[in-house]
């Protein structure tokens, strides 16, 4: 099938970066996802991919070929658009047809290959009706079958599920994913929802304003963000993040909190920063565990039921909220005071300047 | 019939009332004096040469119309003369129609990117369909000219002596008016081909990239497709006018030389005011042509709702 290699690959509109220089090696087979909020470039680079966008510099490679400058029509790429990009004047069947008459394939080729793929995306009884006619859902599988028919080296999907409705969405993520374990082809998926990008992902490359901010597994990503934005921005909700003072083995907190550096980062931080300073302390919701003899007390903000679980809206000092999970049975009434304590493993640090996460020498 | 239906708005007009005319009353006021023109100078006469055209009536004769039953059509349908000018005026139709079609379109393409001075490119172009088709037909009679006239040197026959004479030969006049038809009106075809060309939105032609296709089958799978609908809206206009290609003709050839030019809404005219005056069967005429516009005319319609629908 295929690899896909950027190399300092930029975009520039005028003289405002839509994607600054970046590497980026997408493995034969691989799900990757492009994740970010809207504006950071992740389309651009798709379509650049797709080569609908050329490139200001760098080059893009294709299975070790240089495709910098090729035409869309040359680079054997599949791409699925957000808005479907159905060719509304034609039925389900002809849209499916269309790439491979546009390559003179023979009838009965034709015919048995969009049986193929009819049956594959259960669209057999949908294919005499236009677009139009057809609900955002089968639209997209239409859509996809379009992009399956070809057999092309790679698919690249723009937001294909940004269209639909909620209850549609989960259930074409499910069909997308599905579709990939079968072909095995090599797909970039980008997306602005980061439960997507989780569910989906073998690895996401997490972008912002341009640039990216870090490529990973999901997990990865998840517990061990690079910086404070993809800290934030993956997990809903997000890393909780608390600016503290850092001194002599102890963090500093607001509202009087002090909070004792676990043994496994006492020598990482020693290393990696001097005596005191500045330092931001981040935990997930589920890294807080509620018991008396905590170390860091807050009071109930609010808290949530969220079905299996409590959400906790837990505050410092008055002012910061944090989010807590907490067991379902428990009752937290607004005002509780309450102490909790952090797994010491799912702590993470942060250099309050650069933004940049501090390494746990032990933890990896 | 007139007087009855004007009555209602100047009884209402009671004297308390009138300070406050109600909704009713006043979308009447607006109406009716359009209607009122519109009967007057569209339905009444349609309905009178109806009745003409049963008729021996002459407008210069000083006597009452005398009913004659179908005589003037049986006349008509017998007089192989008027089949000539019909067959002439559907030859003119069809050439004329094909060429704008294809040069509008044509020129609708070209134009269809935006470049400097597009804009005003465009506009320039729009210029012909906006004279009048008489001062037009004018001012080429002085360009066809084959002493002084600038057609001829354009196209590169520059001796007088021997150039063609475009309005003067039988074999060359047709062509003469449908040259001057298709100069006037094929901007028309551009302007409805443009917007029906950027109403194509850019996403077709990105997923036509990717599903490559080459531009060749672009063309014919998307692009023709998309306009389809308008193109045809534009050859159903052109191809009614040119059906009743009067003003043009007259300014050129009126009808001329011999009868090489007589489209048919020249006949009509020609029988309505010249020589004898023959009002009556003008009228028929004039209502076979209709028939046969509203025959075509059915046509397209139906095949532009079979494009629109697939």
């Amino acid at each position: 099938m295929a690899t896909i290699e950027l190399q300092q690959v930029e975009k520039k509109f005028g003289e405002v970066y839509a994607v600054k220089p970046m590497d980026l090696t997408i493995r034969d087979g691989e799900f990757l996802v492009l994740l970010g909020p809207s504006g950071c470039g992740k389309t651009t680079t798709l379509r650049m991919i797709s080569g609908l966008e050329a490139v200001t510099a760098g080059r893009i490679l294709l299975n070790g070929r240089d495709v910098t400058w090729a035409h869309p029509s040359d680079r054997d790429i599949a791409f699925v658009f957000q808005f479907f990009a159905l060719y509304p004047h034609l039925s389900a069947r002809q849209n499916i047809a269309f790439p491979l008459q546009a390559q003179g394939e023979s009838r009965q080729t034709i015919d048995r290959r969009i049986k193929e793929v009819s049956q594959l995306l259960r669209i057999e009884h949908l294919l005499h009706l236009r677009p139009g006619a057809l609900s955002g859902g089968d639209q997209q599988r239409v859509a996809l079958a379009r992009a399956l028919v070809r057999r092309p080296a790679a698919f690249l999907m723009d937001e294909p599920l940004g269209a639909l409705d909620a209850e549609f969405r989960e259930s074409m993520r499910a069909e997308i994913k599905r579709l990939h374990l079968d072909q095995h082809a090599t797909s970039v998926y980008v997306t602005h929802d980061q439960i997507e990008a989780m569910a989906m992902g073998d690895r996401i490359v997490v972008m912002s304003s341009a640039v990216v901010q870090q490529v990973g597994t999901p997990a990865e990503v998840y517990h061990n963000p690079r910086s404070l934005f993809v800290a934030r921005f993956i997990g809903s909700p997000g890393m909780n993040l608390i600016p503290g003072d850092y001194a002599d083995g102890m963090v500093n907190l607001p509202g009087g909190n002090c909070y004792p550096v676990p043994p496994i980062w006492q020598r990482s931080l020693h290393n990696q920063m001097a005596r005191a300073g500045r330092i931001i302390l981040g935990f997930r919701p589920e890294a807080a565990q509620i018991s008396s003899d905590g170390p860091l007390h807050a009071e109930v903000y609010a808290a949530d039921l969220h079905g299996s679980y409590n959400m906790l809206h837990l505050s410092l000092d008055g002012k910061d909220i944090l989010h807590a999970r907490a067991s379902r049975q428990e009752h937290f009434p607004i005002g509780t005071k309450l102490r909790f304590d952090l797994h010491p493993e799912w702590v993470r640090f942060f250099n309050a300047d650069t933004e940049l996460a501090y390494d746990c020498e032990v933890a990896s | 019939m007139l007087k009855n239906q004007a009555a209602p708005y100047p009884t209402s007009s009671q004297p308390q009332r009138r300070r406050q005319i109600s909704d009713r009353t006043l979308s009447q006021l607006f109406i009716w004096p359009t209607l009122i023109l519109l009967i007057a100078i569209n339905i009444v006469p349609l309905f009178y040469s109806l009745f003409l055209s049963f008729t021996n009536f002459s407008a210069i004769a000083n006597k009452p119309a005398e009913f004659v039953g179908f005589a003037n059509f049986t006349r008509i349908f017998n007089d192989e003369d008027i089949w000539g000018y019909f067959a002439l005026t559907g030859r003119y139709a069809l050439i004329s129609v094909g060429l704008q079609t294809v040069i509008g379109f044509g020129l609708a393409l070209l134009l269809r990117k935006k470049f400097r001075g597009s804009g005003i490119l465009t506009t320039l172009i729009l210029i012909p369909m906006m004279l009048s088709p008489v001062v037009v037909g004018l001012f080429w009679k002085l360009m066809f000219n084959p002493s002084y006239g600038i057609f001829n040197y354009l196209i590169g026959l520059t001796n007088p002596a021997t150039a063609p004479d475009w309005l003067a030969n039988s074999q060359t006049a047709l062509w003469a008016v449908i040259i001057v038809d298709v100069w006037m009106w094929s901007p028309f075809v551009m302007l409805l081909c443009l917007s029906g060309l950027s109403a194509i939105p850019d996403y077709l032609y990105e997923a036509a990239a990717i599903d490559r296709a080459s531009p060749w089958f672009q063309f014919w799978r998307i692009t023709l497709p998309q306009v389809a609908p308008l193109l045809l809206i534009a050859v159903l206009f052109r191809t009614i006018e040119a059906f009743k290609a009067f003003d043009l003709v007259m300014g050129l050839t009126g009808g001329g030389p011999g009868d090489a030019t007589q489209m048919i809404s020249v006949e009509i005219y020609s029988q309505a005011f010249l020589g004898q005056f023959r009002t009556g069967r003008a009228s028929a005429l004039a209502y076979v042509v209709l028939v046969i516009i509203i025959a075509v005319s059915n046509v397209y319609i139906r095949t532009l709702n079979k494009v629109r629908e697939g």
